[in-house]
């Protein structure tokens, strides 16, 4: 079915073209059109493109007064001429030439729209919403999961961009058609970060604002409209909750189970130096003092005797203490059971009373302002990271637990948010480093990324960020990141994003470099999106695609919880 | 007191003196309307019943100038091209669509030869000729040819029972709804006292109906004001028009008053046109519509170039 012809007023070129429509029919920005041209010599040659612009004028009017001669008083004849640009998408077979001129312009229907979307050319093509004609639209899988590339970057304004929406659409998408992720989706672990209010702790639950609409459009994505079958939740204990760890959430209690690392876990990993993640740190010394302590605190830290997770300071025997080895507490000695008793052991080396100078097998040969400054920092991390390091049983948090593991620190001041993302993130990196295998593949979702790799500034989180970006893809640790602002974020972060995807932005970050892979009508465009219409670029199609996802299933907010549980069901 | 006309200077002025004209066409008769001559603005509801308006117009032009080489020296001629057409202006949409649009291609050769043209592409000439020689008399034939076809038109559109504005005067005896609509003031056909009511004229306004006496027929005319000038003289604005005297007084009259009513709805402001406000909307835009009909000049003219120069080199 044509819609129009290419206009021959002016030249058409491999780039772009314009179509003159039928009285009858209509093209809207990102409809899919196709030309099909005679080339001599090389036969029938398919152009293949998208409408970037959609025009009407009266032909015949030469002054803007004419227009109401036309149409207001009927006195001057003139012709109503509709036109849509098209950027060309793809030529089939590849023979470079541009469309004839009053060549029939048709929608892209079927294989015809495949084609144009490359999709005939995906290796694994997975629905990531839907166009304007109600088709899905896809991206290639083999650039999301590390075959060909990894990683996503959200872009939008907070509020209307609905970023975390689509990441978690995306992910119900990667989780859901298990016939297209195929062996990359055995085993697979996703592992979200809640940083704002408690919306992604309901994604176990049905949402009672479901409907029919919204089912028709998940069917045509192929997917059971259901919540995510396997999730666990997770929060930081709560302050002074005494011997019995309860998390620290408000809107829901069931099912959200606390965690925690043990002193011995803290010293192990080495995880002091994500208390010392904010951007200023890296200018002055204290990496110097950090790692000096954190490889002190690894050799002199021994376990003790019936205090499971906590440790003593004590000095090593030659050749170290042996892994495992639990000594009796003697008098006099501290234990070490959370962050003030380990800040207080610390001090006793690196801040002596009475004016003695630092021990200097802790402090290294370091200014004693950077000590003061080290020790001021941990006082300070004391009481921000609360109860997140307490000895007793182990509550770490458990990823093999559920295919989607959420952990909830919106609750927590922004240093303990660091400390938990640079812990979580090293311990899922550290687990495939070891294995060097890319599957099963470690999905971490994290918003408000530019808290965590800032284009300006170093920290140890920075590094780890660039390091997953730029190596996760082979070891299948994909990160799908999401920020307001692409511009704020650390350049070898969003470079390595194989997948750019953006909602709403504003007027002037739109215009910004790192929005170069939009088509200047879809930057335009990208401050008047709607929420639950995004902008996708891949590298397997030249143009960004403008796709619709539908409302979600699960429910994000506890007044969206459908409890219509019949009480009576299997009676 | 001296004024600037308002039409752009290459298209001459709305009132250029030709006292040739003036013993071929007279008044006979300035009362047959009313004794008192004073401008008169119809009432508004007199153009109700008129429901469309067509308003007819040519054009032509000269694609290429030939010779014909002759032992007893060159001969003249052209090849040239004209359009006519119409606006139809439906009132009740309100809308305006071309129609009619007819294109006649000559080949006009002087000393009686008639010449044929051989076909460059598509395009086909008419072979004609006239007796003389003076090349200003094959314009004058062309000329003749398209004011033919206009009035064909005008006449054809009439008996389909159109009201028709005709561009230029009404060379017709039959009671034809017929309206000559004259841009151009070559003679004064009024006497002193009632030429004063044309001075006084504004917009939306005529002057009462005159018996005019034609080459071969009379005509009932009138003077009309299409817009008031800023800075204009007494007859900046104003343009006469006539009907055949057979329609009737009564008949004459009315369109008078219709004219009078429509026709400064489409005049153009000044600025649109460069010949505003007496060159009307709807014909402006069919001059121009008509001339694209004529096709590209500068394709027209290389493709007779190359038909005719290979045919001459052909027989040579």
């Amino acid at each position: 079915m044509s819609v129009g012809r290419v206009v021959g007023t002016e030249k058409t070129s491999t780039q772009v073209f314009r179509v003159v429509l039928d009285e009858a029919e209509y093209l809207q920005l990102d409809d899919l059109v196709v030309v099909r041209t005679q080339v001599p010599q090389a036969g029938e040659i398919a152009t293949y493109g998208i409408v970037t612009e959609s025009e009407a004028v009266y032909e015949g009017a030469s002054y803007e007064s004419d227009t109401f001669r036309i149409a207001e008083h009927g006195i001057l004849p003139a012709q109503k001429v509709r036109s849509a640009q098209i950027q060309v998408t793809r030529v089939d077979p590849e023979v470079w030439v541009s469309p004839d001129p009053g060549e029939l312009v048709e929608r892209a229907s079927g294989e015809a729209r495949d084609k144009a979307l490359y999709a005939d050319e995906m290796g694994r093509p997975l629905p990531v919403g839907i166009g304007r004609d109600n088709q899905p639209l896809y991206v290639d899988l083999d650039f999301f999961d590390g075959r060909k590339g990894g990683h996503m970057s959200i872009s939008g304004i907070s509020g209307v961009a609905t970023k975390t929406s689509f990441a978690l659409f995306f992910l119900r998408m990667l989780t859901g058609r298990r016939d297209i992720v195929g062996e990359s989706g055995v085993n697979m672990r996703v592992l979200v970060f809640n940083v704002k209010g408690e919306d992604l702790l309901w994604l176990d639950k049905p949402n009672a604002l479901f409907d029919d609409e919204a089912r028709q459009k998940w069917e045509a994505l192929g997917v059971e409209p259901t919540p995510f079958p396997s999730v666990a939740f997770w929060a930081p204990p709560r302050r002074k909750s005494g011997d019995v760890l309860l998390p620290d959430v408000a809107g829901r209690q069931e099912g959200v189970q606390p965690f925690a690392w043990t002193p011995r876990e803290f010293i192990d990993e080495g995880l002091l130096r994500f208390l010392f993640t904010d951007a200023g740190d890296s200018r002055n010394q204290l990496s110097f003092v950090e790692e000096r302590v954190r490889s002190q605190l690894q050799r002199w830290a021994v376990d003790i005797v019936g205090r499971p997770g906590a440790v003593v300071i004590r000095q090593p025997p030659i050749g170290g203490w042996k892994r495992g080895a639990e000594v009796k507490l003697e008098p006099g000695e501290r234990v070490i059971e959370d962050l003030p008793s380990l800040v207080a052991a610390l001090e006793e080396y690196l801040d002596p009373p009475d004016g003695e100078e630092p021990d200097r097998a802790w402090s290294g040969r370091v200014q004693g302002g950077t000590v003061s400054a080290f020790m001021r920092r941990l006082y300070a991390a004391q009481s921000r990271l609360g109860e997140l390091i307490r000895a007793g049983d182990s509550n770490r948090i458990d990823r093999g637990k559920a295919q989607v593991t959420v952990v909830a620190i919106q609750s927590l001041h922004d240093l303990a948010q660091r400390f938990v993302v640079g812990a979580l993130l090293q311990e899922t990196f550290a687990e495939k480093e070891q294995t060097g295998q890319r599957l099963p593949l470690s999905v971490v979702v994290l918003d408000e990324l530019n808290k965590y790799a800032p284009r300006e500034g170093n920290s140890p989180l920075k590094d780890m960020l660039i390091d997953i970006a730029q190596r996760g893809r082979s070891l299948g640790v994909l990160l799908v990141g999401a920020q307001q602002t692409a511009s704020r974020i650390a350049q070898e972060v969003m470079e390595n994003a194989a997948i750019r995807v953006a909602g709403r932005l504003d007027a002037a970050e739109a215009e910004r470099s790192e929005y170069g892979w939009m088509l200047p009508s879809t930057r335009a465009r990208a401050r008047l999106l709607k929420p639950g219409t995004m902008v996708i670029s891949q590298p397997a199609i030249p143009v960004p695609l403008v796709v619709n996802f539908p409302f979600p299933p699960w429910a994000t907010r506890r007044e969206e919880v459908s409890e219509d549980v019949d009480p009576f069901s299997g009676l | 007191m001296l004024y600037v006309e308002n039409w752009a200077p290459e298209y001459g002025a709305p009132i250029e003196h030709d006292p040739a004209l003036a013993p071929s066409e007279s008044i006979i008769d300035v009362s047959i309307e009313t004794a008192t001559w004073e401008p008169r603005r119809p009432d508004a509801s007199a153009a109700d019943s008129i429901e469309a308006m067509c308003f007819v117009d040519g054009v032509r032009r000269v694609d290429a100038r030939l010779t014909l080489d002759e032992p007893e020296g060159p001969i003249s001629g052209l090849c040239g091209s004209l359009g006519v057409g119409a606006t139809h202006w439906d009132r009740t949409i309100p809308r305006a669509t071309f129609g009619n649009v007819l294109i006649e291609r000559l080949a006009v050769v002087g000393s009686g030869r008639v010449v044929e043209v051989p076909a460059a592409g598509n395009l086909r000439y008419e072979p004609v000729s006239v007796a003389g020689e003076d090349p200003a008399e094959l314009i004058r034939y062309f000329h003749g040819r398209m004011r033919k076809a206009e009035a064909e038109l005008s006449s054809q559109l009439a008996a389909e029972g159109h009201l028709v504005i005709a561009d230029g005067p009404v060379y017709e005896t039959k009671p034809q709804t017929v309206i000559g609509f004259i841009k151009t003031h070559r003679v004064n056909y009024l006497p002193l006292e009632e030429t004063e009511t044309v001075r006084q004229l504004t917009a939306g306004t005529r002057t009462p109906l005159f018996l005019m006496d034609g080459v071969m027929f009379q005509k009932y005319s009138w003077y009309l004001k299409l817009a008031d000038i800023p800075g204009g003289h007494t007859w900046s604005g104003v343009v006469r028009c006539e009907v055949a005297a057979s329609l009737g007084i009564e008949q004459a009259t009315f369109y008078a008053d219709v004219a009078a009513l429509l026709l400064p709805q489409t005049a153009p402001p000044l600025h649109v046109d460069p010949r505003a406000p007496q060159n009307l909307v709807p014909i402006g835009a069919l001059e121009r519509e008509l001339r694209r009909n004529l096709g590209d000049p500068g394709l027209v003219y290389r493709a007779l170039r190359e038909s005719i120069g290979q045919s001459t080199n052909g027989a040579a």
